[in-house]
């Protein structure tokens, strides 16, 4: 306990510097600000301002990314409610019921509330991540090759079972990133694989170029089809009352609690824990709640839920990173690619050998957050007017900041052909019903898991009961296939499908 | 591309005996893509012993792909399913365009030229696009742009043709 006070307190004399504050306001902004455009979301945003934070030291530079990670999860959000468009995975979920209240002109406590749940969610998760990280880090010694693979199984068959639609497919998805993964140099041997004699490919498929293609350019390929026309329009309408009424607080505060719960233990599992945490709290919402129906029609508890608990999940995913070194989502494999450009190796030595760069960054989510609070609140209005602008202005401007953005991080133009071709790829998926989150998740997740089924199997010498024999990993595994079987069961399949019903019209 | 409504059916030119022509083609696709992989990993080294090769893992999940596309084509055999959707011509066609104009253009051109080149032919991606306002965006875009990342983020990019700065 003592030291639990100590380390906060190091972490929050780091982060309360006044450059250090500086850094995380101008991220938090900046991502912000990017993050609300449509069609770039989190992912997108971080993989963009990556460039940004390359000349400042690696604390600063760790705030600062987590800033922009914060703003643009914020900004991605607000996409969400104003223009339908889920800016990452994680806010899939607020689009049925924070586009439907914005429709009906309620755009602003929407909005509110997905900043007060976050801000709400972050102050949770910043203790607990500050309770949990050390004794989790002692765990980690007792995982080796097989556990860390059966712990990436369990994390892979859990964001399928989660995810919408066909778990058939989205499995199809998952194996598809693991392959695309496979691009670039061979771990090992440095054989170059399915490269193609093209110097681009080398170092494999850049992960921010396929993010930027499927969920960038494909998004706003999808949006110029007319079917999508309608409900752009709709939101330009009316917005008014920015601020949530009393009676908003009082049904989204519970809530917003049980949001935060879910999302905090949920974030903890490997494998997109922010996306599982939202849908499950949406879920969990509609269950319990007296009206059920209301949900989808622009409910404020499903806006508060969701948005709290992929906070919540957001940070404490990175106690797996902290703890493991394994990044559990999208955005912290682009944490991770920061981290090691400053030279630190993400895992158990991190907390031990630099204790001042992770809880100064523990301390600057919890600032972020206040931050995003003060800043956002106020300029929620500007927000919603910049998405006034008429999308056949938008979408010009946004092919050419991605461009320039995706050409910025190795100055390679053939990066940004591959993004088109990723686009391209990206909007075949949409029109075959294939979900592009769990295929992003694979690619992250690729590598990881060969290295580590090669190590398992290299030191059981061949034998692949290996996994099933050493009781950690059996029981992760156990975990998996439960997961599996309980999903292809039709009574949780039929239920499963009930929360997106309402996503489709 | 008024006349493609993005979402409705289309007529189908499946044969009679395919349910789910969206899976049935989508399953395909992914067996295709599998396929594609074992013949770019046939060159690599398998395993030697019980350690893995360079090829090991790639084909692996190549034959994963392989069996879940089959499986996914199956579904659409037998359970009947979504049509597959009209796919608007426009907006892919010019955004692509746009895109490789901004990656050939980059280097030889600058960032000026090439950004503003690709707003616009990006902007025929759709039918609304009204001429002035776009050229005006478009410049401003273009300014902002040249402002943005060059020096406020300080990255090295050219703004101006070679031929005119040398």
């Amino acid at each position: 306990m003592v030291d639990l006070f100590s380390n906060l307190a190091l972490g929050f004399g780091v982060a309360l510097t006044p450059i250090n504050l500086l850094l995380c306001l101008i991220g938090a902004l900046v991502g912000t600000l990017v993050g609300v455009l449509p069609g770039i979301g989190t992912i997108a945003t971080v993989a963009m301002l990556l460039p940004i934070t390359f000349g400042l030291p690696p604390v600063g530079a760790l705030i600062m990314l987590a800033g922009i990670y914060y703003g643009a999860q914020y900004g991605g959000s607000t996409t969400s409610i104003l223009v339908n468009i889920p800016g990452e995975a994680t806010s899939v979920v607020t689009t049925l019921d924070g586009f439907q209240m914005a429709k009906q002109g309620r755009a602003g406590p929407a909005l509110a509330i997905a900043a007060i749940g976050s801000f709400f969610a972050g102050c949770v998760a910043t203790v607990l991540i500050a309770v949990l990280g050390a004794p989790l880090t002692k765990l980690a010694l007792a995982f080796g090759p097989a556990e860390y693979f059966s712990l990436m199984v369990l994390g892979l068959i859990f964001a399928t079972v989660l995810a919408k639609g066909s778990i058939l497919k989205a499995i199809a998805m998952i194996v598809l990133g693991l392959l695309l993964s496979m691009v670039g140099s061979d771990i090992e041997t440095g054989a170059s694989r399915m490269a193609f004699n093209v110097p681009e490919l080398a170092d494999g498929l850049g992960f921010a170029t396929v993010a930027m293609g499927v969920f960038g350019f494909a998004e706003i390929i999808r949006n110029l089809d007319a079917g999508a026309e309608m409900d752009r329009d709709l939101v330009q309408q009316k917005i008014t009352g920015l601020m949530p009424t009393k009676k908003d607080l009082k049904d989204s505060f519970p809530a917003i609690v049980r949001g935060t719960i879910l999302g905090s233990i949920l974030g903890i599992l490997p494998g997109g824990g922010a996306v599982i945490a939202s849908f499950a709290a949406y879920t969990f919402e509609k269950k319990i709640a007296k009206d059920p129906s209301r949900f989808g029609r622009g409910a404020i508890e499903g806006v508060a839920a969701p948005e709290s608990a992929n906070n919540a999940a957001a940070q404490t995913s990175f106690i797996p990173l902290l703890t493991l070194g394994i990044p559990p989502n999208a955005v912290m494999a682009l944490m991770v690619g920061a981290m090691t450009i400053h030279g630190i190796v993400p895992g158990p030595q991190v907390m031990q050998k630099q204790p001042e760069l992770v809880w100064g960054m523990i301390a600057s989510m919890w600032i972020g957050n206040l931050m995003l609070i003060v800043i956002n609140l106020p300029l929620v209005g500007i927000w919603v007017r910049l998405l006034r602008v008429p999308y056949r202005l938008m979408f010009p401007s946004i092919v050419i900041f991605c461009a320039i953005g995706i050409y910025s991080i190795n100055n390679a133009p053939v990066d940004v052909v591959l993004a088109g071709a990723f686009g391209l790829l990206g909007y075949w998926l949409i029109k075959h019903d294939f979900e592009p989150a769990p295929l992003l998740l694979g690619m992250v997740l690729g590598p990881l898991m060969e290295e580590n089924l090669r190590r398992a199997l290299l030191i059981s010498r061949g034998d692949w009961t290996v996994f099933l024999t050493r009781p950690l990993s059996a029981v992760l595994m156990a975990m998996a296939a439960f997961l599996l079987v309980l999903a292809v069961l039709p009574s949780l399949r039929r239920k499963r499908d009930e929360v997106f019903v309402e996503s489709e019209t | 591309m008024s006349d493609t409504p993005g979402q409705g059916p289309v007529k189908s030119i499946m044969p009679k005996w395919v349910r789910g022509p969206q899976d049935f083609v989508g399953g395909i696709a992914l067996m295709a893509v599998a396929l594609f992989a074992f013949w770019a990993s046939s060159d690599l080294q398998g395993m030697h012993g019980f350690s893995f090769g360079a090829g090991t893992a790639p084909r692996m999940f190549a034959g994963l792909l392989l069996g879940l596309g089959f499986a996914i084509m199956l579904v659409g055999l037998i359970a009947d399913g979504a049509h597959l959707q009209t796919y608007a011509w426009r907006g892919p066609l010019f955004v692509s365009l746009a895109i490789v104009s901004f990656a050939i253009t980059i280097r030889p051109l600058g960032l000026v030229i090439s950004a503003f080149a690709s707003f616009l032919i990006s902007a025929l991606g759709t039918p609304e696009t009204r001429w002035r306002e776009t050229i005006i965006v478009g410049i401003c875009l273009t300014i902002g742009c040249s402002l943005l990342f060059p020096y406020a983020l300080g990255l090295p990019m050219q703004l101006f043709p070679r031929f005119l700065v040398q």
